[in-house]
């Protein structure tokens, strides 16, 4: 039976990792997502867990990763400036294929920016958290039941995939404080996604041999099977290695386990990547993700209400975009088109990149305030 | 039918338990409520607003449409003067007169009351924490959205069982003084 409960936003991620199997996290307090960490430290030692406050943000991360190396589910939290820290950690994530769920509560950046205000401006940083290539899973919640949600589905693609996976929230969607329907427990427990293991004998074990475009098969630690884990190129077993055909090999790999299956399943996984509200006989479609898809309901609703037929396409799966239907909407909508994000126009980049043009009508805020329907209406109005 | 209620202070005074205690009961009488609250990166003393939104239908947006407040309660002068322009006109503002000081203005374009929160928190209850109580007693009383067992029930289920009389006393009070308020 759905459950409903009370809530904010930074708790409901808290525990949705908890309800998928989450056994360790480590991290750093800092605002707007300190409550991840202190309902963590609240039911991970309920269930045998362990939680660690860490002395830093990069330790916050390393412990994390550490944890899942050994087979453990593990996710750390924190806001735009902690994953500006633990960026060089996230490379070791990406290269050695350690699964590990980031869930950041973007707030005003950059440095230390607006502490306390909300903002959508790691939707880059998100994509290209750190050096090298590589290819970055993220999802944005838009909804107290999404904060639950996505997190759920974030363990399960890490698992899937080998990769850390972003969940990013905002200070909006973090912090405000209300009712959230949850799927069943034990729908949520059914769908768990462990990590593949390989069943053969030790000394055939070697966890990096494996197809292009799937992800490596590495055995929780301590049970007989070893390997070698580093940061630098390598080859089958995990040594290092410099040879040319297996480099290029590795980075192909770790693209195409994400994009090219992406492109070629049409996402990564069964759920939505998008989410799209009265949009079928629509004349304008509104463009909005996370908190600022909240506000965008109710513009669609006040402008239906005034006769102009509205829509909204939102996105929830930012990196793979939803590139197939975004193209779809392009074909649909052409210039009618209202794109509304709180950062100057980082994910407009990426629509303008699938539909090849760039005279949409945009609404960009990078002040720490959220963006109002009344805000949108006014816009769209222009528009018709 | 949407009631939009903002609480403004400073930080620290606890005006974010009031709000999640609202959101609560309108929850638990079968409705939505969203609280939100924006402060700033100084830990005590920076202007705070919570914003509570209560419907029987869905709500998505989680901030009050800024002309559209019903209901304001202001402990703080900067907070008050900072948020105030967020209620409609002829809406209805509670100020702490030991702390707030509208201007002649301000009482021509919304009905102002003038309750002296603080104090009777510290002098009359004896304890200075249930000034949200009593503004929750003030704000309900006033506005009249909700159930009031209900939410003295929804209030109680948050605070200490050592601190329910306390709060029981803070929430009469507030009910009290909203009362000869509205009666002048």
């Amino acid at each position: 039976m759905a459950r409903e409960v009370i809530g904010n936003g930074n708790e409901l991620a808290a525990e949705a990792a908890i309800d998928a199997g989450a056994m360790f996290f480590s991290g750093y307090p800092i605002t707007p997502s300190s409550e991840v960490m202190h309902v963590a430290s609240d039911l991970l030692p309920e269930i045998g867990g362990k939680f660690i406050q860490m002395e830093d943000e990069i330790a916050g991360i390393a412990a994390a990763l550490g944890a899942s190396m050994t087979g453990v589910k593990s996710f750390t939290a924190t806001s735009g400036p902690g994953i500006s820290l633990k960026a060089e950690q996230i490379g070791l994530g990406f290269i050695a294929e350690v699964p590990l769920v980031i869930i950041n509560v973007m707030r005003g950046g950059p440095s230390t920016g607006l502490p306390t205000r909300v903002s959508q401006a790691d939707i880059g940083q998100a994509q290209y958290p750190t050096h090298g290539d590589y290819a970055s899973i993220t999802l944005c919640a838009g909804s107290l039941s999404e904060c639950y949600t996505e997190t759920v589905r974030g363990f399960n693609l890490a698992e899937k995939y080998m990769t850390p996976v972003f969940v990013l929230l905002d200070e909006t969607i973090g912090h405000m404080h209300g009712k959230a329907i949850l799927p069943d427990l034990e729908e949520v427990k059914a769908s768990i996604v462990n990590r593949a293991t390989f069943e053969g004998p030790i000394d055939e074990y070697k966890p990096y041999k494996v197809p292009m475009n799937k992800p490596a098969v590495i055995n929780k630690m301590f049970q007989g099977y070893r390997h070698h884990v580093t940061g630098l190129h390598h080859g089958d077993e995990g040594f290092p290695t410099e040879d040319a055909v297996q480099c290029e090999f590795n980075i192909e790999r770790l693209v195409g386990k994400i994009n090219t299956v992406a492109k070629e399943n049409d996402g990564l996984d069964d759920l939505p990547d998008y989410e799209e509200y009265m949009l079928e006989d629509a004349e304008v479609c509104l463009i909005a993700y996370g908190s600022i898809g909240l506000g965008a309901y109710e513009a669609v609703q006040k402008l239906r209400a005034e006769g102009i037929k509205a829509g909204m396409f939102r996105p929830i799966m930012l990196w793979p975009s939803p590139a197939k239907r975004i193209a779809e909407i392009g074909a649909k909508f052409k210039d009618k088109i209202f794109i509304t994000e709180l950062n100057m126009g980082q994910y407009t980049k990426e629509i303008e990149r699938i539909i090849k043009r760039d005279d949409f009508t945009t609404l960009f805020k990078a002040n720490g305030r959220p963006i109002a329907p009344a805000e949108m209406v006014a816009k769209v109005k222009e528009m018709m | 039918m949407r009631n939009t209620i903002r609480f403004t202070g400073v930080g620290g005074q606890g005006v974010l338990l009031a709000g999640e205690i609202m959101a609560a009961c309108k929850i638990k009488e079968g409705g939505e409520g969203l609280k939100t609250a924006t402060y700033t990166s100084q830990v005590r003393g920076g202007a705070t607003v919570v914003d509570i939104t209560l419907d029987d239908g869905t709500i998505r947006y989680p901030y009050a449409n800024e002309g559209e407040i019903d209901f304001m309660l202001s402990v703080a002068n900067v907070s008050f003067h900072q948020f105030k322009n967020g209620v409609k006109p002829g809406g209805t503002i509670v100020v702490d007169p030991n702390l707030v000081q509208p201007t002649d203005e301000d009482r021509k374009k919304w009905v102002i009351h003038e309750i002296p929160i603080i104090t009777i928190a510290k002098e009359e209850v004896g304890n200075v924490i249930t000034q949200s109580v009593v503004a929750l007693g003030i704000t309900n009383t006033m506005t009249g959205v909700l159930p009031r067992q209900s939410l003295i029930d929804t209030m109680l289920s948050k605070v200490p069982a050592k601190v329910h009389a306390a709060n029981i006393k803070a929430y009469d009070l507030g009910e009290k003084y909203a009362k000869e308020a509205m009666a002048k």
